[in-house]
């Protein structure tokens, strides 16, 4: 027999043993559900059909007692093996189901009896306890119906509180005592005299439970053999004292405290571990079937408790989950739970978020019926500590200091620790889950999603810091696994990431004791052709901070969609644009014209490659030519453009072959309740958390699914900017109040502001024109992202070029902010354009947009500043001189003594301010949390000037050492970022060489300058972690060009920022 | 409004006074040409998605009839003045007399910005402005087009509102409509193709063969795509083409100096015009700076992207070699450097009959949906060439006759057409 051979066979025995085990469960079953028979009937006849179910029938015998009396299967005479499992009734153990084997058989690798016979066992042993228990209930109930007078309500009630008494006497001794105590307790309290003397008989330090007094020593055990006795006076008082309902309702708070009871006991206990706490959950929701509607502390605090457990000890936190929980909820995590031995993990911040989201949606959904459909894709959750556990199965301790070394260290360290991760191993407990995960997932792509502690926390979102792995979950069960393990383990590793750490050093959250959960989530999709992708995904935000009309108020939030996987919707795209709309006002859409969009609906989809198991980027058009008629729906994704015309696509009348297939999502926001469900789950979350959200989501075409729930990112651009309220008068350039957006721009140089009544003044069309040439023209000149644009009405209006200088988007690419200001026509206030024309362009490179209303009431505009500067245009475009009243450039910082503009937006308080302050983040005012607590601290990541610093030292390193003469070089320049102090960790260094020598010359020039740009980048990706090619941009200039002052000749001897001339080596 | 200010229709008195001296056109007809002969003021009420009401204001002016129903677009716009309104229908005017074809000009307006309007109070403008003009307009009275911020949803709805009102199908009304709602097949190519047949003639006259021709082309638009791939159909070849690259958001020149495939480079462009760097530089082709399109040494440059392109700046950078500037958008030369290349010989296809390929595809719209038959596009094109062809020869012989400048020959044509019309119904 080959090897093959033998693997088949074990096969076949061990799916045979498991059919068989299942049969006898079948059986079992059946006969705990006969309602003909009696309990003792029961008994004899499982005794007869457990046996089948185990590996050697013919031998095996059952034997099962309860309450002193024994059942067994005929000719059990002796025990040879035998195993046994407890049958218990609420907490007491009442008897016992016992398999026999009466002779000896051969020993497995597991021990006489297999681990699945084992599991077996007790799964009968507790399907007889809870027969017993419902045979029981049925009796009294039936007592209960039969002594039940035909009218009055007062002997209805006074009859409910017997049969409680009866049932608890009958099923759960403690419990008994527990309601006795809990009634004399009360009597005592209300001073009814009996109660006393019933207290005495409880045991002569009872009093202790009055709260009399102290006691120091150990308390005399119950003899419960008068339990019955105790409890028939107590309730005889109680019914002489209290009313029947008053009983009825108290008894039953007490029996639901009692049972909260034994989970409070596990879950109160630090050292009980997660698997213990599983357990209870688990039994819990089995007793309690159905929820109670009565308001219990116990509960309460069990819930408290249990956030506190496993989703998180914040306060604010538990404040708000706690209004939302109920204990059953918790099942939901604790069933796809993966947890090392011991745990005390928690579930981490993503999951958490998902987690409360998900319960939310589902209560309200009980109002709202179109919630109903709300899903929340098949999740399992890896506790936090089981990194930990990790690092401590593979002795990697060491990589905790990480974190604390030089930033070049842990850069040039971290492809390393990814390598000695990918050889480390999980523990095997851990293994066997994520199996039994696999089990459940089957061979569906799944995500793998990071949750640590940290993450999603108000003021730090992590968003992309830590990673999220696709899956494509294809192959053997195996390679599966070992996928999965491999992506769980790349996700740990981010925590070593220089980017996550250099994340956490910045925000001051080194020192805190990371820890990483993941989220292992069911991909939503379908499968088109070798593809599976979402139909649709994105991004959903309460606040919508990207405004495109008046109309829209930030309340109406904002989403961001795409087709297929949402990892386009999530980041800006360079070379795309996700759909935009904002749910609180569906029917205004961003783009009008059927050219724009075209021009601006996604391109691209972002796909799992079931056949390559990789991820991938597509493009639609292809996509769609192939496979589109696979695509599940494609007449609510798709429009038809025509020229001039966008047509709503018809289910059976799309020719995916020639037909110019346009993503717009017009047939899913029109004719489905897609928007209305998003905004309802928007405004729900909003209102119950108390905090803005955004939530990613993903459709498979039927559902709508909910991925992912956290606090609306307070990302540098755009968190709630402080407004500085002790500017002086003088130093404020304009206020704003109306359509304000959040972020906030710092160290602007230069403004360039186009007068509204000059402008208007204009009488030649061309004139008109060369204003938007100027723009232009200056936004090559000025300082990328360290200037403003301010003119009047619509930026880059069309059709009416008095309403705005006409400028296309390459025109204002560079600037940092479009301020459109509305001046007061005689009888009139002109709309503003929100920038629509080049709106989702503005989006994607995050050039922020303000509307200025200067006649407005309670504002400031500071016109004298703007119009009374010195104006440099004449300087940096002579031939545009003539233009000079109209286009004003002002060089801030010397018409200011230095200082620079920023602008501080506040969408909270519908508050902007423009205002002179000192350079470089310093002259930010300094706001203090009472200030304004909802501000969050700008951390302006290149505050620090060591990034130009490091490269303008580096610049005159490089000029230094070039030969002159050599290369035919007659002066070299530094320009640009490394030159006037704005580079960032990513900025090239552009130098500018006065070039006389021959074409020889030139090309060894080149070649020497590669191999310093090649060294630098190295240099600087250690440093920051920016990959580039090369890090020095040389522009070569002739003496012809300087002549004309073409191109980048134009630096030399410029008016602002003027190339600075290096010293050479001779 | 500040007095002071730039007047769009101020300008476009301006600028027919100075052509009626050069014609010596009579008092009177002067008087009746330099202003519109009809307008109309209204509101439009409508009921806004959440309840309320709110008031647009509406205009539609119609300039000049005399030569056949007065034609022009509909624009939606947030601060349309009237002036703006005016100088557009009598811009109108001009540009059907100058091709030639039997309308007058007209132009209309709803104030309002479309970017804060759901569709369905789009809908209910529209109808609004077609309820308060229905017995003004129709197929023999006044057709409207879509113009800034409308299209052919626009039209449509226009449409049926205009048919309901008078109980019948009159698909004429309106042009712009989608291709099987009444629209005419041809209306993608014809302002490409209008622009090289009246290259293919000026060549022609000059007495070149357009297999020894090059070109240079800024701009890769519709326009642009569809000029370069006739042009070189007839032989003749692109050698550089400039368009934005949405990618590193600036312009560039693509180059080949033995041409370049303007199907080939049509297939891997985007919505935004840009073509795809990689694939071009496969092609063979090498990137220059954007402003590269105009120095090249070519036959042809022809300017097909926005206005104001050829200023002070660069027009001395205009090759020696260049013959023909054939204006494929509107506006690209300004007044100053246009005085520079009307000295220097060039000859000048003005924009207004070089990109009159649209407007007469819109007539052919009118004319099939009037007789309720439409063509092939072969006929159209067919048509369409004959239209331009003879309209541009009537320009270029008075412009040869009376030696004038080919920008003026083309007002001249136009408003002699006009006062010819007027005279001969007897109006003046």
């Amino acid at each position: 027999m080959n090897d093959g051979e033998t693997n088949n066979q074990y096969l076949l025995e061990n799916l045979k043993e498991r059919a068989k085990e299942l049969e006898c469960l079948y059986r079992v079953d059946e006969v705990l559900d006969d309602r003909r028979l009696s309990l003792p009937d029961i008994f004899r006849e499982l005794t007869r059909v457990i046996p089948s179910g185990w590996q050697f029938p013919h031998i095996c015998k059952a034997r099962i007692i309860y309450e002193n009396f024994c059942y067994q299967t005929p000719g059990v005479y002796s025990a040879f093996f035998s195993e046994s499992s407890n049958i218990i009734l609420g907490d007491q153990v009442v008897g016992k189901v016992e398999v026999i084997y009466a002779v000896k058989v051969d020993k497995g690798p597991e021990g006489f009896f297999l681990e699945k016979e084992r599991k077996l066992l007790k799964t009968i042993a507790d399907r007889i306890g809870y027969t017993i228990l419902r045979r029981n209930m049925e009796m009294v109930l039936r007592e209960w119906k039969t002594s039940r007078p035909s009218n009055g309500e007062k002997s209805r009630t006074s009859n409910e509180w017997m049969v409680m008494i009866d049932f608890v006497s009958r099923t759960d001794p403690g419990m008994l005592l527990y309601v006795c105590k809990q009634m004399i307790n009360h009597l005592h309290r209300r001073g009814v005299k009996e109660a006393e003397e019933v207290l005495w008989d409880l045991g002569s330090n009872s009093r202790g439970f009055l709260g009399a007094g102290e006691l120091n020593y150990p308390s005399e055990k119950l003899t419960l053999g008068n339990m019955d006795s105790i409890s028939e006076r107590t309730f005889q008082i109680a019914s002489q004292h209290l009313s029947d309902s008053e009983i009825t309702t108290r008894l039953r708070i007490w029996i639901q405290e009692a049972k909260d009871y034994s989970l409070i006991k596990v879950v109160d206990n630090i050292n009980a571990s997660v698997k213990e706490i599983v357990k209870v959950i688990t039994r819990y929701r089995s007793i309690t079937s159905q929820s109670n509607p009565h308001y219990s502390p116990m509960e309460h605090w069990l819930v408290v408790a249990l956030i506190r457990r496993f989703l998180s000890g914040k306060l604010e936190f538990i404040n708000v989950a706690r209004q939302h929980l109920v204990i059953d909820d918790f099942y939901d995590v604790v069933i796809r739970l993966i947890f090392p031995e011991g745990s005390h993990g928690k579930v981490g911040g993503k999951s958490t978020g998902l987690f409360l989201a998900q319960q939310i949606i589902r209560k309200a959904a009980e109002e709202k019926p179109l919630l109903q459909a709300v899903k929340v894709p098949k999740t399992w959750y890896i506790t936090t500590d089981a990194s930990k556990e990790f690092l401590h199965y593979n002795n990697l301790e060491e990589l905790n200091v990480q974190k604390y070394k030089e930033m070049f260290e842990i850069r040039i360290g971290y492809p390393n620790i990814i390598q000695i991760l990918k050889n480390s191993e999980f523990p095997e407990s851990i293994i066997k889950s994520l199996a039994m995960a696999l089990d459940e997932f089957g061979d569906s792509p799944i995500i793998v999603r990071s949750s640590s502690l940290l993450e999603d926390q108000l003021g730090a979102a992590f968003s992309g810091k830590y990673k999220s792995l696709f899956l494509a979950n294809q192959g053997s069960k195996r390679q599966r696994l070992d996928a999965l393990m491999d992506a769980i383990v790349e996700v740990y590793a981010s925590i070593y990431s220089p980017d996550s750490i250099q994340y956490r050093t910045e925000r001051g959250l080194l020192d805190f004791k990371e820890e990483m959960g993941i989220m292992i989530q069911e991909v939503v999709g379908n499968k088109i052709g070798p593809y599976y992708l979402p139909l649709f995904a994105g991004v959903a935000f309460s606040n919508n901070e990207f405004r495109w009309s008046p109309r829209i108020e930030r309340e109406d939030g904002l989403v961001r969609m795409v087709m297929g996987l949402g990892t386009r919707a999530v980041d800006r795209l360079s070379d795309d644009f996700p759909v935009l709309i904002s749910p609180g006002r569906p029917g205004l859409r961003v783009n009008q014209v059927p050219e724009e969009v075209k021009r601006y609906s996604p391109k691209k989809v972002d796909v799992i490659n079931l056949e390559k198991n990789v991820f991938e980027t597509v493009e639609i058009a292809s996509l769609v030519k192939e496979y589109g008629k696979f695509i599940p729906e494609a007449h609510r994704i798709f429009s038809v453009y025509q020229r001039d015309h966008i047509k709503k696509a018809m289910a059976f009348d799309m020719d995916f072959e020639r037909d110019d297939l346009v993503v717009t999502f017009d047939g899913l926001i029109n004719d489905t309740s897609f928007v209305k469900t998003v905004d309802l789950i928007q405004r729900n979350l909003r209102e119950k958390l108390g905090f803005p959200v955004d939530i990613e989501f993903a459709s498979d075409g039927s559902n709508f699914y909910l991925l992912q729930c956290r606090p609306q990112s307070f990302g540098r651009d755009n968190a709630p900017a402080a407004i500085p309220k002790d500017i002086a008068a003088q130093n404020v350039i304009f206020s704003a109040r109306r359509y304000i957006a959040n972020g906030i721009i710092t160290d602007i140089s230069h403004i360039v502001y186009v007068d509204p009544e000059e402008y208007s003044r204009l009488r030649e069309l061309d004139d008109l024109m060369n204003v938007g040439k100027a723009v232009g023209m200056l936004n090559f000149l000025l300082p990328r992202q360290r200037f403003i644009l301010m003119g009047p009405g619509r930026w880059g209006s069309r059709g009416d070029i008095k309403l705005g200088v006409q400028v296309s988007y390459s025109d204002i690419n560079n600037t940092a902010a479009l301020i459109e200001i509305a001046m007061q026509r005689s009888n009139y206030v002109p709309d503003l354009s929100f920038g629509t024309h080049f709106f989702q362009d503005l989006v994607e490179a995050n050039i922020r947009y303000l509307p200025l209303y200067p006649d407005d009431g309670g504002v400031l505009f500071n016109r004298s500043f703007l119009t009374r500067s010195e104006n440099i245009l004449a300087r940096l475009l002579p031939e545009f001189k003539y233009l000079e009243n109209v286009v004003r450039v002002i060089d801030v910082p010397m018409v200011a003594d230095g200082k620079i503009l920023n602008i501080s937006m506040n969408a909270d308080l519908e508050e902007a301010l423009g205002y002179l302050a000192s350079y470089s983040g310093e002259g930010i005012p300094g706001y203090s949390e009472a200030e304004d607590k909802k501000a969050v601290k700008s951390s302006e990541p290149y505050a620090d000037d060591r990034f130009w610093r490091w490269r303008h030292y580096m610049a005159e390193k490089v000029a230094a050492r070039l030969d002159a003469q050599q290369f035919g070089v007659k002066n070299i320049y530094l320009f640009g970022s490394s030159n006037n102090g704005t580079a960032g960790p990513g900025s090239d260094i552009d130098l500018l060489v006065h070039f006389v020598g021959t074409p020889e010359q030139r090309e060894e020039l080149m070649t020497w300058f590669e191999g310093w740009s090649m060294c630098l980048a190295e240099m600087n990706y250690l440093k920051t972690g920016y990959t580039s090619e090369g890090l020095l941009d040389v522009h070569v200039v002739t003496d012809n060009d300087i002549d004309q002052k073409t191109s980048y000749a134009a630096k030399i001897n410029a008016i602002t920022d003027p190339a600075l001339l290096l010293e050479m080596k001779n | 409004m500040n007095n002071n200010s730039y007047n769009p229709y101020l300008n476009a008195q301006a600028q027919f006074d100075r052509v009626a001296e050069m014609i010596g056109l009579d008092e009177a007809t002067r008087e009746l040409l330099r202003q519109p002969m009809k307008e109309y003021h209204f509101t439009i009420p409508v009921r806004m998605d959440d309840g309320s009401n709110k008031i647009f204001n509406g205009y539609r002016i119609q300039h000049n009839d005399a030569r056949g129903p007065a034609k022009g677009g509909i624009r939606f716009h947030p601060q349309e003045t009237v002036d703006t309104v005016r100088a557009l229908s009598m811009w109108m005017t001009w540009k059907c007399a100058v091709v030639d074809i039997p309308l007058g000009g007209a132009k209309g307006g709803i104030v309002c910005d479309p970017r804060n309007l759901s569709d369905g109070e789009q809908e209910r403008l529209c109808r609004g402005w077609v309820r308060k003009l229905a017995k003004d307009m129709g197929p023999f009275i006044d057709v409207p087009a879509p113009d800034v911020m409308t299209n052919a949803k626009h039209m449509l709805w226009m449409l049926d509102e205009f048919e309901a009102i008078h109980g019948g199908r009159f698909p004429g009304f309106i042009t712009g409509k989608p291709v099987g709602m009444g629209g005419s097949l041809g209306r993608t190519e014809a302002t490409g193709y209008g622009l090289i047949y009246t290259v293919r003639e000026a060549l022609r006259e000059q007495g070149i063969k357009i297999e020894n021709t090059s070109a240079s082309i800024q701009g890769f638009g519709n326009v642009a795509q569809y000029a370069a791939q006739l042009y070189q159909e007839l032989g003749g070849h692109v050698v550089s083409v400039c368009c934005w690259d949405n990618e590193d958001k600036t312009v560039y020149s693509f180059h080949k100096a033995e041409g370049l495939d303007g199907k080939i480079l049509s297939e891997m462009t985007d919505a935004f015009g840009s073509i795809d760097k990689d694939k071009a530089r496969d092609l063979g082709c090498n990137m220059q700076a954007g402003d590269a399109w105009i120095e090249q040494d070519v036959d042809i440059l022809m300017p097909c992207a926005i206005e104001n392109q050829i200023t002070m700046r660069n027009v001395g950078k205009i090759s020696k070699q260049v013959k023909i500037i054939a204006e494929g958008a509107n506006g690209p030369v300004n007044t100053e450097a246009d005085e520079i290349i009307r000295n220097s010989g060039i000859f000048v296809i003005p924009d207004f009959l070089a990109n009159a390929g649209g407007v007469t595809c819109s007539y052919f719209e009118q004319v099939q949906s009037n007789n309720n038959y439409y063509w092939e596009k072969e006929d159209v094109l067919q048509k369409l060439d004959a239209k331009m062809t003879s309209a541009f020869k009537a320009v270029s012989e008075l412009s040869g006759k009376n030696n004038i400048y080919m920008r003026d020959a083309a007002y001249v044509i136009s408003i002699n057409r006009v006062a010819q019309a007027v005279k001969m119904r007897g109006w003046v």
